[in-house]
């Protein structure tokens, strides 16, 4: 195709698209049309706990067969308990694994495929933070995080998309954080870790997309702070503003968000005007209001989960 | 203070920093104040070849002592003579040692820190790229990855800062790249190892800041493709817009950066461009511009270097 006209269909799509992002902004999202997701396979990391427990809960309400995994096996069996109480009938398989490491996911990989069969969902959720200054910090802790919170990105994406290629469905679900669009002091570590996973989000989507597997869908989350205990102590300054969100909002949103094929959820919604600022501003005019805001100051009272 | 008294000042704060940004943006930076850097120690990782071996020559004439490290011994040499060569006198100090190895960073430190001395501005630049897609990438590459470009930063940074924040004086310096602002196609592990060194460098600065140190700065840099061999094969669709780069006129760049205190450095400028759209639109937008700019194509016959470092 010549370039201007290539130029001129472009242009024709951005205004679409544009229109379609808008809609899909404004519009609630119970209007908006959902896939149907029953009888799928829905894999959901961190399961024992916080947002990993509401998502199973609700996948298992979508009519899923679900799979948890979580490093801690009686938190675990207490998320599979609940989803079985509520949804009487519901398909759900425990694995305990430690997501730090590779041979266990990927031994974890080949008995859930041995198992059950094919993954349709995967929900990248488990996270763990330190918590303390960069410079205060041990090594060890550092390179965990990492491990926990991307590189078992990377081996669960190896283990389970190559077979939604092959079928041309799936779901990506990578929870990351708003700390993986902009740093915060307190949590260096953590946010190199976030920043990362939203680096292999968008790679996976364009990989996808460039191998014109339709099918196949991503989604990243950034949310702010969540009140589920990982990150007790942590103070916004303006909690007016940003609020502290609540898990089941959150995990409420998160289904929303991949029901409707979003590939990127931010929230509160007061984080896109933030990105859009972070785009346009001066890195310092940014720093200046980040510091205004609080964010410098407020892992400072951070304690966290006692144990890990 | 009052909150609607701190909201103000805030706010002037803003627009001032915000008119200062644009003098720094706009004036040519020959005619900006750069910082006197003469017999400053600097240490550059990934000195052997590439961006590293020409920063080295170009903070050699600055007056800088220099500290190089690379896992090529004898690449890692022959910066050492042509530094001599170019600025005769210069004090240097070559060491091998494999950035992916925690204890190796911190043995070579511990000498730094022996035999020369205090580390005032630290260029975190050794780079490794595989190049394949993400699913053809052997995990051993994606780890190491990982090791080089972004986990050696922490424990450089970790080993050379304190004593930065102590005597108040110093710059961390992360060459990252745009692929650490944008996904591309082919380079999972490489953007997903960048992506997470521009946020180290972004955390790091608000921990600094925090501290109120303002004598330590940093620069992040965030090139599009560079000529040195390591993207070698990679091609670019409109090159009037984002062309390969030249080694010399990035590091005059970096060089510039570090001298005027900027904290962000994209080369070429459009780059600029794209990250505040990048921020404006929304993603399927940002997805199809970025096709029409043949982003997703420009690692199809990526060839790079034959051994991996």
């Amino acid at each position: 195709m010549g370039l201007l006209a290539e130029v001129v269909a472009l242009l024709w799509r951005v205004v679409w698209l544009w229109l379609v992002a808008i809609y899909r902004a404004v519009v609630p999202i119970s209007f908006q049309r959902r896939k149907d997701v029953t009888g799928w396979v829905a894999l959901v990391t961190g399961s024992g706990s916080g947002i990993g427990r509401l998502l199973a809960v609700r996948l298992a309400r979508l009519g899923c067969r679900v799979v948890l995994w979580d490093v801690n096996q009686q938190a675990n069996e207490e998320t599979a308990d609940m989803l079985r109480v509520h949804h009487p009938g519901a398909q759900v398989w425990t694995y305990t694994v430690d997501l730090s490491r590779r041979e266990q996911v990927y031994a974890t990989a080949k008995q859930v495929k041995d198992d059950i069969g094919v993954v349709d969902i995967v929900i990248n959720n488990a996270g763990i933070i330190a918590g303390t200054d960069f410079l205060n910090t041990a090594d060890e802790l550092s390179l965990k995080t990492m491990q926990v919170n991307v590189m078992s990105h990377f081996w669960t994406v190896r283990s389970f998309l190559p077979g939604m290629l092959q079928r041309d469905q799936g779901h990506i679900v990578t929870v990351a954080s708003s700390a993986g669009l902009m740093g915060v002091p307190g949590m260096t570590d953590y946010c190199v870790s976030k920043f990362s996973a939203v680096g292999l989000a968008d790679c996976l989507r364009l990989e996808i997309a460039k191998q014109k597997k339709f099918g196949v869908k991503t989604t990243v989350v950034c949310p702010g702070f969540i009140d589920t205990g990982m990150f007790q102590g942590f103070k916004y300054r303006f909690p007016k503003l940003m609020k502290d969100l609540k898990p089941p909002y959150v995990a409420d949103k998160i289904v929303e968000a991949f029901l409707t094929d979003q590939p990127m959820l931010c929230l509160p919604r007061s984080f896109y005007v933030l990105l859009i600022l972070k785009g346009i501003l001066p890195v310092s005019v940014f720093d200046a209001l980040s510091d205004f805001s609080g964010i410098f100051n407020a892992m400072d009272g951070f304690v966290g989960r006692k144990e890990d | 203070m009052h909150l609607a008294v701190e909201v103000l000042v805030c706010f002037l704060q803003m627009i001032w920093l915000w008119l200062v940004a644009i003098v720094k943006a706009v004036v040519p930076s020959s005619l900006q104040p750069h910082k006197d850097v003469t017999g400053w120690v600097v240490l550059i990782t990934g000195a052997g070849s590439g961006l590293g071996r020409l920063m080295s020559l170009r903070f050699a004439a600055l007056g800088c002592r220099l500290v190089l490290w690379d896992v090529n011994e004898a690449g890692n040499q022959e910066t050492e003579e042509l530094v001599q060569a170019a600025t005769p006198g210069a004090k240097v100090k070559a060491y091998t040692l494999d950035l992916s190895d925690r204890e190796q960073i911190y043995a070579a430190a511990d000498k730094v820190k022996q035999e020369v001395g205090d580390v005032d501005i630290l260029i975190n630049n050794a780079g490794i790229v595989t190049g394949t897609t993400f699913l053809n990438t052997p995990d051993s590459m994606n780890i190491k990855t990982m090791d080089v470009n972004c986990n050696a930063h922490f424990w450089t940074v970790k080993s050379f800062l304190p004593s930065m924040l102590k005597r108040n004086r110093g710059h961390l310096v992360s060459i990252a790249s745009a692929a650490g602002l944008f996904g591309i196609a082919g380079l999972a592990d490489y953007c997903a190892s960048k992506y997470a060194a521009v946020g180290f460098d972004e955390s790091i600065r608000a921990e600094i800041v925090k501290q109120g140190r303002t004598g330590v700065k940093t620069t992040v840099v965030c090139p599009y493709y560079i000529n040195t061999g390591m993207f070698e094969g990679a091609q670019t669709r409109f090159p009037a817009v984002l062309k390969f780069l030249d080694p010399p006129f990035v590091v005059d760049k970096i060089v510039e950066a570090v001298l005027t205190d900027q904290v962000m450095l994209c080369v070429p400028k459009s780059v600029y461009f794209f990250y505040i759209l990048r921020g404006i639109l929304p993603i399927s937008v940002n997805q199809v511009l970025g096709k029409l700019v043949g982003v997703s194509e420009t690692m199809d016959n990526f060839v790079g270097r034959n051994k991996a470092k």
